[in-house]
């Protein structure tokens, strides 16, 4: 590889709109800097961090350049790709348990039901939440495409759409499938369908992820008015508030379900895949793992949202004379 | 009691990439590469390649330095006025507290306060 090769693959770490203005400068520093030697592994780091913050800074994630208009939208993404996160912790969650009440007597459901009909809730409220959000900005999405063509958009929605699409079919399969499957086959038993089954899991995540990133590329094209960023501010508040509690809810039935019926969290559903473990089984570790980091972009969003509104309270209210 | 000058975080402390920049461009133009040399061998701080372009993509953000239209794919830059102002009010608020410490530890003459103190140790990144 040659030392143009590296300085422009190091290049990449940054956005196409800073490579452009810095870019041939930068490059000439890693050339003069390094000659034909390697560049330094802290320094490949250090590149790659400035490159993903000078990213960051661009969507208005991070710094102060960004309008008050940026932070709220970047805020409100941010919250948005939690939620996804947190839509596949559910799924895991929901999928785990199946059946938990069983070998649970009566006496000790309650704060394990309680917690399980709180996290059900939450999600739904925020499934709501999240379809009433892009209700309302489908009309934005509608103007963008008359006045910009079908062109502009066509790329990411053909994708999500396509994307939907095998993953219904692949569902349908699993169902299908299924019908003709007794438990045990169901449970581990039939190789070709805990294939199936996982290949439909990683469609829907795969789908997912693909409309998340649909979301966040069409409303970085569409001019949102103030008041509707606003509305979907407040909506991103709203929804880490459920994504706290959804959170909250499942820890309280892990750890009670890990008091009561340590049994049902070592031998639950694997789907084929084995593993021993005694109060924490892999899929709630994963679980687990999911809604940190969901949660954690979305406090990451909520402070950018409550720095958009403030940035913008202090431009329309400027200090008055006492 | 003297008010204090308001400088912003990146320009409050002295091995911050931001003031040695701006020092560095002080004494005239220079592109990327003559910058980090120069700052290694003023300040004795090695500034990386992602750490030299952040701060100075920042700079240019604020209007404290201006890319030099040149031919070379070495982009010179030079400081503004405004950079020349900040960088007053951060060496100015730098001084101030170089003087408070410097007496506090009897250093210095206090008649002559201008006189360098001994030992000035070298700034450390």
């Amino acid at each position: 590889m040659t030392k143009k090769d590296i300085a422009a693959r190091l290049l990449r770490w940054y956005p196409p709109q800073w490579s452009s203005h810095y870019g041939p400068g930068f490059e000439a520093l890693l050339e003069d800097t390094y000659g034909s030697s390697s560049v330094p592994w802290r320094h490949r780091f250090s590149i790659a961090k400035s490159g993903l913050l000078e990213r960051a800074r661009e969507v208005g994630i991070v710094g102060t350049s960004a309008s008050g208009n940026a932070r709220l939208l970047a805020g409100s993404q941010l919250v948005l790709c939690g939620w996804s996160l947190f839509v596949v912790a559910g799924a895991i969650f929901a999928k785990f348990i199946e059946h938990w009440n069983d070998p649970v007597s009566s006496p000790h459901r309650a704060l394990s039901s309680v917690s399980v009909a709180a996290v059900q809730f939450a999600g739904t409220v925020g499934v709501l939440l999240v379809l009433g959000a892009a209700t309302f900005v489908v009309p934005s999405v509608v103007r963008l495409v008359r006045t910009s063509g079908w062109q502009s958009v066509r790329r990411p929605i053909t994708k999500s759409a396509l994307a939907f699409l095998v993953s219904i079919a692949l569902t349908t399969s699993v169902a299908l499938r299924a019908h003709f499957l007794n438990y045990h086959q169901r449970n581990g038993g039939s190789q070709s369908y805990v294939a199936l089954v996982v290949l439909a899991g990683v469609a829907i995540i795969a789908t997912l992820a693909t409309m998340t990133a649909t979301a966040i590329s069409l409303s970085r094209q569409v001019d949102f008015s103030r008041r509707l960023l606003r509305n979907l501010s407040i909506a991103a508040l709203a929804l880490t508030v459920l994504m706290a509690g959804i959170a909250l809810g499942s820890e309280i039935w892990w750890t009670n379900e890990a008091l009561i019926a340590p049994r049902f969290l070592d031998t639950s559903i694997g789907n084929g895949i084995v593993y021993s473990s005694n109060s924490f089984p892999p899929p709630l570790l994963l679980m687990a793992a999911l809604m940190i980091l969901g949660l954690s972009m979305a406090l990451v969003g909520v402070t950018r949202v409550i720095s958009g509104i403030r940035h913008d309270d202090t431009i329309a209210s400027p200090a008055t004379p006492h | 009691m003297t008010k204090k000058p308001s400088i912003s975080n990146d320009l409050a402390r002295p091995n911050e990439p931001a003031v040695l920049i701006l020092t560095s461009l002080a004494s005239g133009t220079k592109h990327g590469y003559a910058l980090t040399k120069d700052i290694e061998e003023f300040a004795g701080v090695e500034l990386g390649p992602g750490t030299l372009y952040g701060a100075l993509t920042r700079l240019v953000e604020r209007g404290l330095i201006a890319p030099v239209p040149s031919d070379d794919r070495r982009q010179p830059y030079e400081i503004t006025v405004s950079g020349r102002a900040a960088l007053t009010d951060a060496v100015q608020a730098m001084q101030s507290l170089a003087n408070e410490g410097a007496t506090r530890l009897r250093l210095r003459d206090v008649a002559n306060p201008l006189l360098p103190a001994p030992n000035t140790p070298r700034l450390a990144r």
